[in-house]
């Protein structure tokens, strides 16, 4: 090597401020050149947060399709990861859900009292989706996950939440291909129902286990239908009549307000 | 719970007075007082003793039924102060289990994100470091359905780890590591000790040996020992010896490998004078089991 960068030379290429000619010279120079190379003055942090970044690019855990789902949607990588893993949220439970509601629709075109077995099976979907969400034995990591910050009825919302959405969007669009059932309006009969024993699970699971919870709500789902098929002059569907409707959103009112209490004193 | 006392409150441990928990009419801890500091304490006892009780009610898992409890000097009835201890807490439950789908990394991610370690580089630096500290970084990427019932146990206690806790209550942590790996993990504890309080339940006696200054017995729910393993060694000399002949019934004694028999019994005077007996220095394990009695022949 004949010659090499001057101090000068090597401070505005290193401080980016030379110009473009003497930079590009350079760096071309230094390519090859140890001892310039050996001179170039170098900015530690910079080096090490470059490495850092590597790193963290190289490390970073593949995202599941779900979590990238939920990035798109616009939800922040750490609440994405929170819901991803979600029991009820595996493909597993989606597919069984929708092979429930495939079989029960199924059956509400075929035999002569199919819709009713449709329409008290719909609502209970969402509430099974929420009681196998959150807690010990439905929930492998429990036992970790239980003495964190977010353990708690935090948690359990946020996943509540995420269950409901493919919950009640599959359970409507079921809905939809009912016989008889026209509009959106008229493939919503389930939901206040639906909602108000979500809720009912979710104040209940202050003193039960969450899956000891819906399942204790589904069983007065059950009771409830027993006590209108058996009763005379009753009929099931009038669980779903404008007046029972009423009575479903005041429950879910204030079912809702007692799990929001729940959430501000726990 | 209802608080019969209210303990002062230890800022860098733990302090209970007169803990109760029960399940249904079982008292399985009943009336435990209690002082830990930075350090490693060993928590020993008989399956049933209420040694996981007593943690899970450390680490806010449980309600105490009654008595009075401060950790870190926070108090874990209450909500913001709970939740306060939670991010100061490192806890590996006994049988810890994971996502099967998940890679070491991810588990580590998802519980950070948990314990809400800060931004994404950042969290993944702790993970990286607790990663090391258990031997597991080459492992990282690898699903936790593939790892072996040890490589489980490690990752079980690099997530106790993540966010440099003050308070680490480690439920039987050497189950499934081998003896390279349980030298591994007491040196971790030991370096871990010096700023942290450690509270180490197990049945692997020499864990306690090697790791603690202070052990603790329980024994139905109430601490039967509570002081040095020196102290408690103390209490079994000259209630350990050899013999050639099988000692009569009544007597804790096993087989030796040479045939002869070793010998956990009373007090040396008073022990029937039939046979020729070598005397030994005890173990912190004859100890135990002489404390607790819970040897059968």
């Amino acid at each position: 090597m004949s010659w090499h960068l001057s101090h000068a030379q090597l401070h505005r290429y290193a401080t980016h401020t030379a110009d473009d000619v003497t930079a590009m010279s350079a760096e071309a120079h230094l390519t090859y050149c140890t001892h310039c190379r050996d001179r170039l003055p170098t900015d530690e942090a910079w080096l090490e947060r470059s490495w850092a970044d590597l790193r963290d690019i190289v490390d970073r855990p593949r995202l599941s399709p779900l979590e990238r789902l939920l990035g798109t949607l616009g939800l922040r990588e750490g609440t994405a990861k929170l819901l991803a893993a979600t029991p009820t949220l595996y493909r597993a439970w989606l597919v069984a859900t929708m092979i429930v509601l495939a079989a029960t629709l199924a059956l509400a075109h075929e035999i002569p009292r199919g819709t009713l077995l449709f329409s008290f099976t719909v609502p209970v979907v969402p509430l099974a989706g929420v009681a196998l969400a959150y807690g010990p034995g439905v929930d492998p990591a429990h036992s970790l996950a239980s003495v964190t910050p977010w353990a708690g009825p935090r948690l359990l919302l946020l996943r509540t939440c995420a269950v409901l959405v493919p919950a009640l969007t599959l359970c409507t669009v079921a809905a939809l291909l009912m016989p008889s059932v026209a509009t959106v309006h008229e493939a919503v009969f389930w939901l206040l129902p639906a909602l108000a024993m979500v809720a009912a699970c979710l104040a209940l699971s202050r003193w039960l286990h969450l899956s000891v919870a819906g399942a204790a709500v589904g069983g007065g789902w059950l009771l409830l239908l027993a006590t209108f098929a058996l009763l005379e002059g009753t009929d099931p569907f009038q669980l779903f009549s404008p007046l029972a409707q009423a009575a479903w959103a005041t429950a879910l009112a204030l079912l809702a307000t007692v799990v929001a209490l729940r959430m501000r004193t726990a | 719970m209802t608080t019969t006392t209210s303990p002062t409150a230890l800022t860098n441990g733990v302090r209970a007075r007169g803990l109760v928990r029960t399940y249904g009419t079982r008292r399985a801890l009943d009336g435990i007082d209690l002082d830990l500091g930075p350090g490693v304490t060993g928590l020993l006892g008989r399956n049933g003793a209420g040694k996981t009780t007593l943690l899970r009610c450390l680490a806010t898992d449980l309600e105490p039924t009654d008595g009075g409890l401060s950790v870190l000097g926070l108090d874990p009835e209450r909500s913001i102060e709970r939740t306060e201890i939670r991010r100061r807490l490192g806890y590996l439950p006994q049988n810890s289990s994971f996502y099967p789908h998940f890679t070491a990394f991810g588990l580590l991610d998802y519980m950070a994100v948990l314990k809400e370690q800060g931004g994404r580089r950042q969290r993944h630096e702790e993970i990286r470091r607790a990663l090391r500290r258990v031997d597991l970084y080459d492992r990282r990427h690898t699903r936790i359905r593939r790892l072996s019932g040890g490589m489980r146990q490690r990752l079980g206690l690099a997530a106790a780890l993540l966010g440099d806790p003050r308070l680490l209550l480690l439920d039987e942590p050497t189950i499934g590591l081998d003896p390279e790996q349980r030298i591994r993990f007491r040196d971790l504890v030991s370096e871990l000790a010096v700023h942290s309080t450690v509270l180490l339940s197990t049945h692997q006696i020499e864990d306690v040996a090697a790791l603690c200054r202070r052990v603790l017995v329980l024994d139905r729910g109430r601490v039967i020992f509570d002081g040095a393993p020196t102290d408690l060694i103390a209490r079994a000399r000259g209630r350990v010896w050899e013999q050639a002949s099988r000692p009569p019934e009544g007597v804790t004694a096993w087989r030796l490998a040479d045939g002869r028999y070793r010998v956990l019994g009373p007090e040396e005077g008073d022990a029937p004078d039939t046979v020729e007996r070598v005397p030994l220095e005890p173990s912190l394990e004859d100890a135990y089991l002489l404390l607790t009695g819970s040897v059968t022949r």
